[in-house]
């Protein structure tokens, strides 16, 4: 490679680097979003639970826990078994208990995420504070 | 008949235009910002919707089908080392392209199958080394960006399809009237007749089989981490593909081409018989 293409070259590069840069950064950047807040106006009893899209609210002797329905092996929904008290995800079989505790699959032992809930005044209800990209 | 006679590629480019043609009808009531109620609506309200969607469905099967039954025919048929090598790079390019295009398909419906494949596909692009966070962001990116960005894929893909099937690769845009018309009849016979799959909402399935070229990479997936099941093994004879003229021991890369296609024809079955 002569001095004169490898200045060539050298310059393209550049140019090419100098545009991709803007390009890159305008599509790699998130816009914030603030977590979507869930409400239910149901009061449930300590054992009782109820299904969202994004999530399962158990109620406890503890207080209540809202449990992630995405699986933490590829992101597929898992569903859940009220008889064997267990979620069970239809892509690759990963098994959780109620509570989110892994027990077998490919999920390799990560346990299902949980999401913040607030129980509002007087039993009326809940709040789940669902992460964006949960 | 002679299935090496069969004009492969014309009929492939021809289930092309009548999947963008339908695919555009279809876009007039699809919603990005509501995937799931907007396809219900199309198939279950909208006069025609069923057949339209169906269309779109089956047309973009064949054409998949199609480019895989002419790559296979035309390479029995010359010889591969007098190929250009870039250009035949560029073209065997258009086969994992063809393959996501569809995918994308698959996804855009967005009910318990679509979601799934979404979300799969996702984290196997993520598993990427060094880039894979990157190409999430540019393909995929649903959790922060909905379907925009696959919705967005989808067209680009089909547009660059269409680009290298005619311009770049037979250098005619169009194909014969006879053909395109063949594959249209069949096409809307098949809409008619079937329609386009969709899951039912809230369904408590404990098992969703994804697409069925993907059933394989779903069965290997349950047993191997994701990086060799999901992009290792199937990434494998494209890339083995896409630089084939310069091996110079082709019967030891076609073996190993048939050892792959049986290995994942075996694991689809297993999916798709479980």
């Amino acid at each position: 490679m002569t001095r004169r293409s490898f200045l060539k070259n050298s310059f393209w590069i550049i140019l090419l680097g100098m545009g991709a840069y803007p390009l890159y950064e305008f599509v790699v950047s998130k816009r914030i979003h603030p977590p979507k807040e869930v409400r239910i106006h149901k009061h449930l009893l300590p054992g009782q639970y109820i299904g969202y899209p994004k999530f399962y609210l158990f109620e406890t002797k503890n207080g209540p826990i809202a449990v992630s329905r995405k699986c933490t092996h590829l992101g597929c929904t898992v569903n859940y078994e009220p008889n064997l008290k267990m979620f069970i995800c239809p892509c690759h079989q990963s098994r959780f208990m109620w509570n989110g505790t892994y027990i077998s699959g490919p999920a390799d032992g990560k346990n299902l995420a949980r999401f913040p809930v607030k129980v509002l005044k007087n039993n009326e209800g809940y709040v789940v504070f669902v992460p964006r990209g949960a | 008949m002679d299935i090496k006679k069969i004009p492969w590629g014309e009929l492939a480019t021809s289930a092309l235009i009548v999947s963008v043609v339908s695919g555009i009808i279809v876009a007039y009531q699809y919603e990005v910002s509501e995937p799931f109620i907007s396809t219900v609506a199309i198939d279950g309200l909208l006069p025609f919707g069923r057949f339209f969607r169906a269309l779109h469905f089956y047309s973009s099967q064949f054409f998949v089908v199609f480019i895989f039954i002419h790559t296979l025919v035309e390479i029995k048929k010359r010889d591969i080392r007098t190929y250009p090598p870039w250009r035949w790079f560029v073209l065997t390019m258009t086969i994992p392209a063809a393959v996501f295009a569809l995918f994308t398909g698959y996804v855009l419906r967005y009910d318990a199958t679509g979601r799934s494949a979404g979300a799969i596909a996702e984290h196997l692009i993520a598993k990427v080394p060094l880039i894979g966070h990157i190409l999430d962001r540019f393909i995929i990116a649903i959790p922060n960006e909905g379907l925009n960005r696959v919705y967005l894929f989808h067209i680009i893909l089909t547009i660059l399809l269409w680009v290298l099937g005619t311009w770049y690769h037979t250098k005619r845009p169009i194909v014969t009237k006879n053909t395109l018309n063949f594959v249209a009849i069949l096409a809307i016979i098949t809409a008619i007749i079937f329609s386009a799959p969709m899951d039912e909402p809230g369904l408590n399935v404990t098992l969703i089989k994804g697409p069925w070229f993907f059933l394989a990479v779903q069965e290997l997936l349950r047993y191997i981490p994701p990086i060799f099941a999901g992009i290792i093994y199937p990434i494998t004879p494209v890339v083995i593909l896409a630089f084939l003229p310069r091996f110079k021991d082709q019967i030891s890369v076609w073996l190993f081409l048939y050892m792959w296609l049986i290995s994942y024809i075996v694991c689809t079955l297993i999916m798709w018989l479980s």
